[in-house]
């Protein structure tokens, strides 16, 4: 009796809060982006957020280091920080969106095939140890949702890392800004957001890519199951 | 059956008439006929131990509809995971795998336990079926949110309302089980009546509420 008990109380305790949290207009919302397949617009005005950003960044970190090349300290700092806080925003939008595409994955039945995750186009230690990794562990999964689902960690992941050693490398040359070693690892982070922002579009191209795949009128069929079932 | 479990009956009677006609009123009725089937069964269940308590208040009677309302139960959740996943077939193969094994499972050890004498097994059977038929719910609602699955407000009521019943159930029981039906017996059935007051009155709420009318097609009108 006692099991039943322990079981009960799990299981309902488990419904309560995954039912009681279920939010129904969301969750239509959600279907209407799969079934509406985001466009070749879409995509393009990502690719062209993604330029504005690393263009941001990297034009603030030039001009950081043009200010420390003059011997001036606090103004190459203070742009080293407006640089941080471009790829902070700009991380921030990538997390969000990673998220949103590991609940999307979910909701569409075949995502096209993504290449094993590559520590080639990256510097940093940690990061190229992390995908290092999950090109292991991608070989292992079978199926392509699983693989997309471990790319998308391995996106978040990767950013969470650029940041902090974005942060770490801000602070360290706030402490000592004529050591250049911390002025290239701040860079060699540029780089890398740059080449996880690649990634980032490739992951969300094969994403929509796999929502288009669906016919035409399969989508006109379960948007009026969805919506008649919802009623 | 004393007086208070007689005005009990009598107003869990008029509710689940309430739940009926609320259900063909709102049209709520094709959303899980195995709710309806059930809803129902009770009514006659109740029904039938208030005009002739002489003939139907007796625990023989009580395991014989209890054992026809835990099929029904367990209908309705595999009823709401069929309707849930029904128009998507990567999620419903998943559904169809894990609630089947799930089935065996407690199948399973609901056999193991059974004793030789038919009515003890009954009786021994109430707390794992009623697990069962909450786990299968609880299966189901976590693969709606996974899949991110529409359900409608009354599906969810459901659910909703006969996960927390079926726990008080199986508490229940256990209370009968540890100090005996001589000491816990009256208690046992003012409490089981009074949770099952409860979780109509939600259903009544629930069949009668207008549930928000979804989002208009326009959507799929402009599909690419």
């Amino acid at each position: 009796m006692t099991l039943e008990l322990v079981l009960s109380s799990v299981g309902c305790a488990l419904l309560c809060y995954t039912l009681g949290r279920y939010n129904r207009a969301l969750t239509l919302q959600r279907w209407q982006f799969v079934l509406n397949a985001p466009e070749r617009e879409a995509i393009e005005s990502l690719r062209q957020r993604m330029a504005v950003d690393s263009a941001l960044a990297r034009q603030a970190l030039e001009a950081a280091g043009r200010a420390r090349e003059a011997s001036r300290p606090p103004d190459a700092l203070t742009v080293l920080r407006v640089a941080l806080s471009v790829l902070e925003e700009a991380g921030a939008d990538r997390l969000t969106r990673l998220r949103a595409m590991g609940v999307y994955s979910r909701m569409v039945r075949a995502i096209s095939p993504l290449p094993p995750p590559s520590a080639a186009p990256f510097q940093g230690t940690e990061l190229r140890a992390a995908a290092s990794v999950a090109g292991l562990v991608h070989r292992l999964l079978v199926g392509t949702q699983e693989r997309f689902r471990l790319w998308l960690l391995v996106l978040g992941l990767g950013v969470r890392i650029v940041l902090r050693g974005g942060r770490r490398s801000a602070d360290a040359a706030g402490r000592e800004p004529q050591r250049l070693q911390h002025w290239d690892a701040f860079a060699r982070g540029v780089d890398d957001f740059e080449a996880l922002d690649a990634c980032h579009l490739t992951a969300f191209e094969a994403l929509a890519a796999s929502l288009a795949a669906v016919d035409r009128g399969g989508r006109l069929r379960l948007w009026e199951r969805i919506v008649g079932d919802a009623g | 059956m004393n007086e208070f479990q007689a005005g009990v009956a009598l107003v869990v009677r008029l509710l689940l008439l309430a739940v009926l006609t609320g259900m063909l009123w709102r049209g709520k009725v094709r959303y899980c006929w195995a709710f309806a089937a059930y809803v129902l069964a009770a009514l006659l269940g109740n029904t039938l131990v208030s005009l002739w308590p002489d003939r139907f208040f007796n625990p023989s009677f009580w395991m014989f509809k209890q054992g026809v309302y835990d099929v029904l139960k367990v209908a309705i959740a595999l009823e709401l995971a069929w309707r849930s996943f029904g128009a998507f077939p990567g999620a419903l193969r998943t559904a169809r795998r894990v609630l089947l094994a799930l089935l065996a499972v407690s199948t399973l050890a609901i056999v193991w336990l059974g004793s030789p004498s038919s009515y003890e097994t009954l009786w021994e059977w109430q707390p794992p079926v009623a697990t069962a038929a909450l786990w299968l719910l609880t299966v189901t609602a976590l693969m709606v949110v996974w899949y991110q699955v529409p359900v409608n407000g009354w599906q969810r009521a459901i659910m909703l309302g006969l996960a927390p019943y079926l726990l008080v159930f199986v508490s229940l029981l256990g209370v009968l089980e540890r100090r005996g039906w001589a000491l816990a017996g009256e208690f046992f059935a003012t409490a089981e009546t009074l949770a099952y007051l409860a979780l109509v009155a939600f259903w009544a709420w629930a069949a009668w509420r207008r549930d928000p009318v979804p989002a208009a097609a326009v959507p799929v009108g402009s599909l690419a």
